[in-house]
């Protein structure tokens, strides 16, 4: 092994992650060569220079403008996801009430209604609440777990069916 | 990373889903000296820094719901880190750096080193990292083209692995290694001449 090759292989001597009989070799070579062992020892100084470098500071205005803005716009954005959240949920809501209403004035689209039926027929949770207000004129509050039950029962429905008729 | 350290990065990624006012602060205030100081090393530029540290911590908020915990959130926290600055850099004029190759060492023909080689490793011992010398240092990194000194700050300033390096670079490990070794060669260069010429150059 010559000086130009030891020195290529110097960050692998360092990071041990060099095989012994090569470490060996290197090790052998930088004992006879004062050259090679100067060059390793300033090689290793640099790195531990190098890691000793505090990073560059924040000055104090950059930090706080920058805490400022960043906790400004996550709030924005938490808000806006908020904001489109409860809309999807109102709008789900609604969707669900305006089937269940058109379920019980016969007013499903035929083939929403085969579909709604058998669900009922199937569901033990959407059938006895369906039951309890089939034929009543005002429909109760749909509680959450048969909103979110019927609401995932019309997802799977294939779309671009107007769901209601008349 | 002490597993204390991953339990928690667990709670404030879980908050941070949720939009807790607080975990954004504690996102803040734990990362951003890191990610400023990574964005000043690839910008060399404090308002570029700054901005690219606003879009970084947006994509955090914005994304927290997408970090799969296959790493480290601090790595990928650098991830995002490293593209934005890229993406930053990629629409710039690239600022002067000199070309790495004539900072390498020179050998003879038959391999033998060709100038003569110092130990100031010791003299150096003695005054300690100094903060002249810490400046020099940095201006010495940021004359490197920026391939060689993004992976130089991560694995040899900030102290990740080489794995860690090459997973946030979207680099293989022996690539790392190579730039890296390079980068240290580079600078030994240019330490050896300061020390000796007490200047620059």
């Amino acid at each position: 092994m010559n000086c130009k090759e030891l020195v290529y292989l110097l960050g692998d001597y360092i990071d041990g992650t060099m095989d012994d009989h090569l470490r060996q070799e290197l090790s052998v070579h930088i004992e006879m060569c004062e050259p090679c062992l100067n060059f390793l020892k300033t090689y290793d100084k640099t790195r531990i220079l190098c890691r000793e470098i505090r990073p560059e500071e924040i000055p104090e205005e950059v930090r706080n403008r920058l805490r400022a803005f960043v906790l400004q716009k996550a709030k924005e954005h938490h808000r806006d996801i908020e904001k489109y959240l409860e809309r999807a949920a109102e709008e789900r809501r609604e969707q669900v009430t305006l089937v269940i209403r058109a379920y019980v004035d016969n007013r499903l689209s035929p083939t929403l209604s085969v579909l709604f039926q058998a669900h009922r027929d199937r569901c033990d949770r959407c059938g006895a609440f369906l039951r309890g207000i089939n034929g009543g004129k005002k429909i109760p509050d749909v509680p959450p777990e048969i909103e979110e039950h019927i609401a995932d029962f019309l997802e799977g429905l294939p779309p671009g069916e107007n769901p209601v008729v008349g | 990373m002490p597993a204390e350290r991953l339990i928690d990065d667990n709670v404030l990624l879980e908050e941070l889903r949720k939009g807790t006012p607080e975990a954004v602060e504690m996102l803040f205030d734990r990362f951003h000296g890191k990610i400023f100081s990574l964005a000043m090393s690839i910008l060399k530029n404090e308002s570029d820094a700054e901005e690219a540290t606003q879009d970084v911590f947006m994509t955090v908020v914005q994304k927290a719901h997408t970090f799969k915990g296959n790493s480290a959130l601090y790595s990928w926290i650098y991830r995002i880190c490293v593209n934005t600055c890229l993406m930053r850099l990629r629409g710039k004029r690239r600022s002067e750096t000199v070309s790495i190759e004539d900072f390498m060492p020179v050998f003879t023909e038959d391999g033998m080193h060709a100038s003569l080689i110092d130990d100031w490793s010791k003299e150096v011992e003695r005054k300690a990292l100094d903060k002249e010398l810490g400046q020099v240092i940095r201006r010495f990194t940021e004359n490197l083209s920026e391939k060689y000194r993004v992976v130089f700050v991560l694995s040899d300033v900030e102290g990740l692995s080489n794995e860690e390096t090459a997973q946030i670079l979207g680099l293989t490990v022996p690539a790392v290694k190579s730039r890296l070794h390079r980068a240290r060669l580079y600078l030994r260069e240019q330490l050896t001449t300061y020390l000796r010429e007490g200047k620059t150059q």
